[in-house]
């Protein structure tokens, strides 16, 4: 392994990173097939809000999980209405034949893995059912059509978090099972395969927002692009604000070592362990001190994941600026899982609370706010790899001096996270969709872009959550706060809390704000079905 | 011009700079460097007035398994070596 790292290709299929590349591509491909009139992705499962008694056939527990094909397929939507329930088995058997082939190309230990992403997908479902009931689901709006006068309006965000609560209780409280787990656990392996499927809906936002208005359908283009340059000027701008802050309050108030400063440093301010790894790497640290830091920021990052929406979402900004709320998150959450899945969240909960505030006269699409918090993270972790290649270059040849040591450029791709690419692609691809065949969604190109559209929605809306609430479930399962109070953390976690809190997300409000402020998301209320 | 590999681990106390051939250790990379170059030289790997290339390439198992999810590279050096 270690020799073959020095070629451009190596890990394309050893690496989890590529993996997401290659689930995500490979479900996008098959979406597509849809073009030719052949659905192959209609079979993937989705829940719908329930209750014990229904009124009617809404809200009946028979139909609480669906095939997406039964609302979106143009070709066999019989086909697929027929499935219900078994459209969970359905997608748990095709995404199990996938997973394993990746878990059986990582190497990893195949019946360690099949039997805990068995357990953790239908723990993952049990949630995603349960987290439906329309107590939890519904708004104001929504609850009298469930027999229902009070609900908590949490929409999808409830699942999500029940199932954050279910890992958590199972990762600190029955740590033996946990460990079985830990082989099918990997939220970084999900969240990037939810990221790619990401690009799928950020690049059908317009085709959507065609079937409602031509118009609209330029405005959502007009968007995400925006979100695209705001994210990488706010990027640029935080890293250069970030870094050396936490850098400075590490090795002056907590009097740290250097290079643990620095690592802790990139940990706290940048991306998370991945920056932690590539800082500790390109300071030539110790492993082990990665390793702690790493340890921390998987702990903090899941406390920030549970604090964060509720805050932006009812305090500041709350609705009034909800992608000044999205970049900011994205700023301030470290590691993927956990920023994606809290720009999740509260994509949820500030759909909900427009809604419910304005009675209903606005509503915004899905997934907009989580596209502003990821596209921020997505700037970070590109530049993680050339920020820790300057700091290896400063660190070599300006603090350690050793002689004769040059740092191959090569790092800077090594570094690079390879999700990413899925993204970009999966979102440009859909892009030229729209702009060429799609012809910006005039009414002649409309019949070909439902057939486009049959194929995305269960990529963009069903893969994407399902792997969304597998993040979920397993950050939960590998995040042990016991970790906390181990004695060698020490002064870090304090470094950590003030830092994070009185420093970085504060500041990443304020950046947010002055890249994302006056964003509008398009309001969809007058075409939403009632 | 020469290459020659090694694979760079730490194995809690020590850099462990490490080839089919050659094991080498050292408390700091600084001091393993200067092991490198002694050795090679000493076993005519490189020969006088030759300029060699070692390439060490950070062995990943050092990480444990549930950080590699994060991030799959530590780093890699590079070191020249004057015979």
């Amino acid at each position: 392994m270690t020799q073959d790292q020095r070629r451009w290709y190596t890990g394309m299929l050893t690496q989890e990173d590529w993996w997401a590349v290659w689930l995500g591509l490979a479900f996008f491909f098959l979406s597509l097939v849809n073009i030719a009139g052949i659905d192959l992705v209609g079979w993937i499962t989705y829940p719908t809000s329930w209750v014990f008694s229904p009124e009617g056939k809404k809200g009946a527990i028979s139909g609480a999980f669906y095939a997406l094909g039964k609302k979106y397929s143009v070709t066999a939507k019989d086909f697929y209405a027929g499935l219900g329930w078994w459209s969970v088995i359905w997608t748990y058997v095709i995404f199990t034949i996938a997973t394993c082939i990746g878990a059986a190309c990582m190497k990893w230990n195949l019946k360690r893995f099949f039997a805990g992403w068995t357990i953790i997908y239908f723990l993952t479902i049990a949630c995603w059912f349960v987290g439906h009931h329309a107590f939890i689901t519904a708004n104001k709006m929504k609850m009298h059509k469930y027999g229902l006068n009070f609900a908590l309006s949490l929409g999808g965000g409830g699942s999500f978090i029940l199932a954050l609560i279910v890992g958590l209780i199972i990762g600190n409280f029955f740590k033996g099972f946990a460990e079985f787990l830990t082989e099918a656990a990997k939220p970084e392996w999900y969240i990037k395969t939810a990221i790619v499927t990401l690009g799928v809906k950020l690049g059908y936002l317009p085709i959507k927002m065609s079937s409602m208005s031509q118009h609209l359908g330029k405005q959502a283009a007009g968007l995400t692009f925006d979100l695209f340059l705001a994210g990488c000027m706010a990027t640029i701008v935080a890293y250069m604000i970030f870094w050396p802050g936490v850098y400075i309050i590490a090795r002056k108030i907590f009097k740290l070592p250097r290079k643990t400063a620095a690592v802790l440093g990139s940990g706290i301010s940048i991306c998370g362990v991945s920056a932690a790894v590539a800082t500790g790497g390109a300071v030539r640290a110790r492993p082990v001190v990665s390793i702690m830091v790493s340890a921390l920021v998987v702990v903090w990052a899941v406390i920030e994941l549970v604090v964060l929406p509720g805050l932006f979402t009812h305090v500041w900004p709350t609705t009034n600026d909800p992608l000044v709320a999205g970049a900011a998150m994205g700023m301030s959450v470290k590691t993927d899982g956990a920023d994606a899945a809290a720009g999740e969240l509260m994509d949820e909960l500030m759909r909900n609370k427009i809604e419910a505030d304005s009675n209903g006269k606005v509503q915004w699409p899905s997934g907009i706010i989580t596209s502003s918090a990821v596209m921020t993270k997505v700037w970070i972790d590109m530049f993680i790899g050339i920020w820790a290649f300057v700091l290896a270059m400063v660190w070599v040849y300006k603090i350690d001096r050793v002689p004769g040591e040059t740092v191959p450029a090569s790092e800077v791709w090594h570094r690079f996270p390879k999700f990413v690419l899925g993204y970009f692609f999966c979102w440009l691809f859909l892009l030229a969709i729209y702009f060429g065949p799609g012809k910006s969604g005039a009414p002649e190109a409309m019949p070909f872009l439902k057939s486009v559209k049959a194929g995305a929605v269960p990529i963009e809306k069903g893969m994407r959550k399902l792997f969304f609430m597998l993040t979920f479930l397993s950050l939960g399962v590998i995040t042990d706060f016991q970790k906390l109070r181990e004695a060698q953390f020490g002064k870090m976690v304090w470094v950590y809390f003030v830092a994070l809190f009185l420093f970085i997300v504060p500041v990443a409000a304020i950046i947010a704000y002055l890249f994302h402020h006056g964003m509008q998301i398009p309001n969809i209320a007058q075409y939403a079905k009632p | 011009m020469k290459t020659i590999q090694f694979s760079l681990t730490h194995n809690g106390r020590e850099w462990v700079a490490s080839n089919r051939a050659i094991t080498l250790s050292a408390p700091e990379l600084e001091d393993l460097d200067a092991k490198v170059r002694k050795t090679l030289t000493e076993q005519g790997l490189v020969s006088s007035g030759e300029k060699a290339k070692v390439w060490m390439a950070f062995d990943m198992s050092t990480i444990p398994q549930w950080i590699r999810q994060y991030s799959q590279h530590y780093f890699n050096r590079v070191i020249w070596v004057n015979g």
